[in-house]
């Protein structure tokens, strides 16, 4: 294998698609920041990766029907929440070996599907995987609008989703509505993740909402701490792995997930040397 | 008047009841102990009265809602909160909690920590305090909420005797402010400092002035096998309770 020379980062700037790839992932790092706090808080992790896959299915059926597959992952990533928070209401928490399995038909399920309607794996892989370059308008409308609403929600409902999250079984006795707020949580990451499929795919989603912020984790003394931290790793990571996407001409969205995993397995090392 | 009243009350987690023959009452500017062994139901019916658990049969009467203060072995120590962002936690209640905390807020939460005596640890971080100080931020986070009610589930259990000091102090202000106290604890011989006893082992035993309840047919049939009574004329002196812990 053979690397290219090193790209000048100032050459992610240079091209329309890179600069919108490059915009699209702060969006992303600001709704991941905002929202991973809580979703590693709240020890959700888990769901935002399987809301990014249950979605695969739904995208490539979508397609096959042309209908619009953001509708479609929308649909079936809020559904996925609602399922979620209605189990958890009942007592019946789907815990990880539903989630796993769900995550197993959910991937073998589209690939099966995708096997019929695509001619070619790329788009298999760019459903699977995303793609940075050659995101359009409506991409970056929708992931502006996923960051809008985070911040709303963290405004709103951050006091209550950390008091939710310090003390799950003390929230009611506080005056929290435990189920109406983590119902909210759990709404908004499946909305982001709806965001982030373009640029990072099914099944990279949580390279945007658990990476930057469980690094985070790691130095955070307070909630605050920990969303701002987590949005300048995210942004980090974000170009960093754009810039690997450049330099080994590979897709952004893997290239994101290497560079978070790079940035964790460093933090741990630091935080460990401290 | 009551402010806090159980009767008839059966609760359980589905339809299998875990306590059952609940009938008390407890009026303003009381302290209650709640005296039974682990696992006897004392969880169980703080929840109740919380509202977490729908009584199976009987009703629960509580004038307000309950502030709850929870073992704090249950907290998540690596949480990213001090310990004035815990007692903070206490304003939800008071109807604004999908807004940012207020200044008078803010002042009441330092002002909980002030009086149980954790002011200069405000802004520590609340898994770096002693399990008696985070205890008493607890109990702070429930001053904050400014409930008549308040119920502590094992507030003394395994912490130093400087917490345990002021908490039990503390218990005597909040009582002569006229707020209700129930207080949860295996420990026979604190019992005898509240105005009222409520025995249960998976049902009421008991329930008076400990004077009247404390004694050894009592105390046996709340603990069972797992007392020891050291008597004198005819009347334990002493009882000790033998908890077993599962490892």
């Amino acid at each position: 294998m053979e690397f290219a020379s090193l790209p000048n980062p100032a050459d992610l700037l240079e091209l329309r698609s890179t600069r919108i790839a490059l915009f699209e992932l702060s969006l992303l790092a600001l709704t991941g920041g905002l929202l991973g706090a809580f979703v590693v808080l709240r020890r959700i992790a888990f769901f935002a990766h399987a809301a990014g896959t249950a979605t695969f299915p739904g995208s490539v059926v979508a397609q096959a029907a042309s209908f619009s597959p953001r509708v479609a992952a929308l649909g079936l990533a809020l559904g996925y929440a609602g399922g979620v928070e209605r189990a958890g209401r009942a007592g019946r928490d789907p815990g990880d070996a539903a989630t796993g399995l769900l995550l197993v038909a959910a991937l073998g399920g589209g690939v099966i599907l995708a096997s019929d309607v695509f001619e070619s794996s790329s788009s298999v892989d760019r459903l699977l995987f995303g793609t940075a370059i050659g995101l359009g308008g409506a991409d970056l409308v929708f992931s502006a609008a996923a960051a809008a609403l985070a911040a709303l929600g963290v405004v709103l409902l951050g006091r209550a989703w950390t008091a939710v999250a310090f003390d799950p079984g003390g929230a009611p006795s506080l005056g929290v509505p435990a189920e109406r707020t983590d119902l909210a949580l759990l709404a908004l990451v499946a909305f982001a993740v709806v965001a982030a499929l373009p640029a990072v795919g099914a099944l990279l989603t949580t390279a945007v909402f658990v990476v930057p912020a469980a690094i985070a984790r790691l130095f955070a003394g307070s909630v605050r701490t920990l969303i701002a931290i987590g949005i300048g790793v995210a942004a980090l990571q974000g170009a960093a792995g754009l810039y690997l996407s450049l330099w080994l001409d590979v897709p952004p969205g893997p290239a994101v997930a290497v560079a978070g995993a790079g940035g964790y397995a460093a933090a741990a090392l630091l935080r460990a040397g401290r | 008047m009551s402010t806090v009243a159980a009767h008839g009350l059966s609760v359980g987690y589905g339809s299998e009841p875990v306590l059952t023959e609940v009938e008390f009452e407890a009026g303003a500017g009381t302290t209650v102990c709640v005296l039974g062994p682990n696992g006897g139901g004392k969880t169980t019916l703080f929840r109740a009265l919380t509202g977490d658990l729908e009584p199976i049969a009987g009703s629960v009467d509580v004038a307000a809602r309950p502030a709850y203060v929870a073992q704090t072995e249950r907290a998540r120590l690596d949480f990213p909160v001090s310990a004035l962002d815990v007692a903070l936690m206490g304003a939800l209640g008071s109807g604004r909690w999908w807004l940012p905390a207020r200044r008078s807020d803010r002042e009441a939460a330092l002002e909980a920590l002030e009086r149980v005596g954790l002011g200069a640890q405000a802004n520590t971080r609340f898994g770096e305090l002693s399990g008696g100080q985070r205890q008493r931020v607890s109990i702070a986070r429930a001053l904050v909420a400014a409930s008549p009610v308040l119920l502590l589930d094992e507030p003394l259990g395994g912490i130093d005797p400087a917490s345990a000091a002021s908490i039990t102090a503390l218990f005597s202000e909040l009582r002569d402010e006229g707020r209700t106290l129930l207080v949860s604890t295996h420990d026979v011989e604190s019992a005898r400092g509240f105005d009222l006893v409520l025995c249960i082992n998976r049902r009421q035993v008991a329930f008076g002035p400990p004077a009247e309840v404390l004694g050894r047919e009592v105390l046996e049939q709340t603990y069972g096998s797992e007392i020891v009574v050291l008597s004198g004329d005819g009347e334990p002196l002493r009882a000790i309770a033998v908890q077993h812990h599962e490892h």
